[in-house]
């Protein structure tokens, strides 16, 4: 495809045959989304302007649908492909590096201009970060909304409780002890996945080692992302299938769990002063509902047995009264002796 | 010898590649439709609550002398046996000759936050079995139940095999204790009765949001970066967000019935160590001496095939035959090979069995 500078001979023909393509990705980008593309264009990270132009692209005229949500999800993995494949482009080209370099040119690539600083040299926890679960995302954003009343909460946190809010204040520094709670099995659970993120690199580079081996050497980007992937995974199971992970990642959802209940029992109490019916309530019906149910479903399975002996029962009494068997018109006292007993005690 | 020698102008190019299938894609997106699924008709013949039992119509009437119902997992639907014309077990038995029934067990809501085991195995199952051994005119049928479903069918099969003709499960797991099962080691610390008591139902995002963490890069970045080869073709891309909906599809996990099986199973692994109950009645997989063909895949992330293996070492049946399948969870289904070698695998062994 490309033709003038020679990148085998040189690293000034290289550099400018990389410019050359950066150049030309940017003038696709611009020919495939309009001129939109044309003030905010980088030159240090043209595609990292083109994934946002394709995703604005989406977001403006097809919010919500099932394209959308692909087009996020796809834009989430691209950032890290794509910084990848422009880092190895502009440094790369040598393909002499050792293991170690690669690892770390493979790091530098994770940490491009834009990218969350919280997340340096984390790729685990940015692709966590990027696992788009509302169920997840819901309660990350009810933490946010949290915080000024946690903060509030956290200046109560040690004054004693008496009078008549005395049970308030003790609800609202439950609250804060649980929101620290798990702030800390956070801190623990994301100090793990910054582990994983490290020796994913240190796994990289046993595994790019093996690739030195005739047959064997990659010769693709896609190739050299591949194993990246195949590292970042093996060094996540190792740690997620630690012990240590299990009681972390068991601490973190039990935190997570404690805080729930206390926002839900805030949010009932005050649906009660309000009047408003609350889950517990709803609960409480529901499950009575539902053994009432349980028991309607059970009797009507035995219906149909109990009808159709009924049913035998009484064909076999038109036998018998057919055979000439008499039948009294009253069913027999079983207890003929009771009227004198009472008479007597009169 | 340098483990990489990535030729710079085919790295180029391939970034220039990507680009532009980024940009055909624009076009492409906009021409798909919202995806549709489900390749065979099927007709509605038991109701119960949001559970709906459907039976699949063939081209040809069904040759087999029993039919088969497939009883699916909760945590995903159903349609995955059936997702569309070329990728459907469903297809490939019926051509066979099969006759194949399926539970929907619909989206539990807060109506349905009381549910537990013994409503769904003693309950659902077992007039759903019912519901089909009527319909179809036989006192017995065949039970296929997969990975979830495999295990409620095993629970049912250990109470009431005199239902049932023979029994197969699919990406069942069985002991949940393995070392490399994941999704159980998290579970193992969690306070399951605090989780439920605080969310109450389950929801889906939450179960998903799991199941995506057990292979984080994989799952969310490496499979749309391999998105990116198909772009631009409509048909593919059509299966990949058919695909796509399928998974996100789930419905919520009624609580009670969750916090069942987290206690029993992935806890406790009861089915394999003993002092199971549902419904006050003592599930024993020695009970069970129907014949079972077991199948697994070789590489379920999700169901390791050490927690389906097992399964041969404590089933009370001399007839157990045990199928290591290639692929993944979701490939016995949909993968080419699948469609090759796992319909006619269930339908030989049926036929030397079903009387």
């Amino acid at each position: 495809m490309a033709k003038g500078p020679d990148p085998m001979r040189s690293p000034d023909d290289w550099q400018a045959l990389s410019q050359q393509y950066w150049n030309a990705w940017a003038d696709a980008t611009r020919k495939a989304f309009g001129s939109a593309a044309d003030a905010t264009t980088s030159d240090k990270t043209p595609w990292h302007e083109g994934l946002e132009q394709w995703s604005r692209m989406f977001d403006a005229r097809s919010a919500g649908d099932t394209q959308s949500e692909v087009a996020e999800r796809l834009l989430a993995g691209a950032r890290s492909y794509f910084a990848l494949l422009q880092s190895l482009a502009e440094k790369g080209a040598d393909g002499k590096a050792d293991p170690q370099a690669w690892a770390e040119r493979l790091r530098e690539s994770f940490n491009f201009p834009g990218a969350d600083a919280a997340l340096l040299d984390n790729p685990l926890a940015r692709a966590l970060r990027e696992l788009a679960g509302h169920g997840a995302k819901g309660f990350e954003q009810m933490m946010e909304g949290m915080q000024p009343t946690m903060a509030e909460a956290r200046a109560l946190l040690d004054l004693p409780a008496f009078g008549y809010a005395r049970e308030h204040q003790g609800h609202y520094q439950r609250m804060a002890k649980a929101w620290l709670d798990y702030q800390h099995e956070t801190n623990h659970y994301n100090a793990l996945i910054a582990r994983a993120s490290r020796r994913a690199f240190e796994v990289f580079e046993d595994k790019l080692a093996e690739r030195g081996e005739p047959g064997r050497q990659i010769d693709t980007v896609r190739g050299l992302y591949d194993l990246w992937v195949d590292a970042a995974e093996d060094a996540y199971a190792e740690i997620a299938l630690s012990d240590e992970f299990r009681e972390v990642y068991g601490a973190l959802v039990n935190a997570q769990m404690r805080v729930r209940q206390n926002v839900q029992r805030e949010v009932e109490r005050v649906a009660t002063d309000l009047g408003m019916p609350t889950r517990t309530e709803i609960d409480s019906m529901g499950k009575r509902l539902h053994a009432l149910h349980r028991d309607a479903k059970n009797q009507a399975e035995t219906l149909p047995e109990l009808v159709a002996e009924v049913a035998a029962l009484r064909a076999e009494v038109e036998r018998l009264k057919a055979g000439g068997v008499k039948f009294s018109s009253k069913p027999a006292r079983k207890s003929a002796t009771r009227k004198p007993a009472r008479k007597s005690r009169k | 010898m340098e483990p990489i020698r990535i030729d710079p102008k085919r790295a180029l190019d391939d970034a220039m590649r990507a680009q532009q299938k980024l940009a055909a894609s624009f076009r492409t997106l906009r021409k798909v439709e919202d995806v549709d699924y489900g390749a065979t008709e099927k007709e509605a013949i038991y109701h119960e609550d949001k559970v709906v039992v459907y039976r699949y119509k063939g081209k040809a009437k069904p040759t087999a002398k029993a039919p088969i119902l497939i009883c699916y997992a909760l945590v995903n639907r159903p349609y995955m046996v059936d997702l569309q014309d070329d990728r459907s077990l469903v297809k490939n038995l019926l051509a066979l000759g099969e006759d194949v029934y399926i539970i929907d067990w619909g989206y539990p809501d807060g109506g349905d936050r009381w549910l537990t085991l013994d409503d769904y195995i003693n309950g659902y199952i077992r007039r759903s079995v019912a519901a089909v051994a009527k319909h179809a005119g036989v006192e017995k049928i065949n039970l296929l139940g997969i990975c979830q479903g495999g295990a409620f069918s095993l629970c049912f099969a250990s109470l009431h095999q005199d239902k049932l003709q023979n029994l197969i499960t699919m990406v069942t797991p069985v002991d949940f204790h393995t070392k490399d099962n994941m999704l159980s080691h998290w579970t193992r610390d969690m306070d399951v009765d605090l989780f439920v008591d605080t969310l109450g139902n389950v929801p889906a995002d939450l179960m998903n949001w799991c199941y995506l963490t057990l292979k984080p890069v994989r799952l969310n970045q490496q499979k749309y970066i391999a998105m990116l080869d198909i772009l631009d073709d409509k048909a593919e891309l059509e299966n990949f967000l058919r695909m796509e909906k399928w998974i996100f599809d789930s419905p919520d996990q009624a609580g009670e019935a969750f916090r069942e099986f987290i206690r029993d199973f992935y806890q406790g692994n009861k089915l394999v160590k003993g002092g199971l109950e549902i419904g006050g009645k003592p599930i024993s997989l020695k009970n069970i001496t129907i014949p079972v063909l077991n199948i697994f895949a070789e590489q379920d992330h999700l169901v390791p095939p050490s927690a389906s293996r097992p399964l041969g070492d404590h089933i009370g049946t001399k007839d157990y035959t045990q199928l290591a399948f290639k692929g993944g969870h979701i490939g016995i289904y949909v993968s080419g090979r699948a469609q090759r070698e796992v319909p006619p695998a269930i339908h030989e062994w049926l036929a030397k069995r079903t009387r």
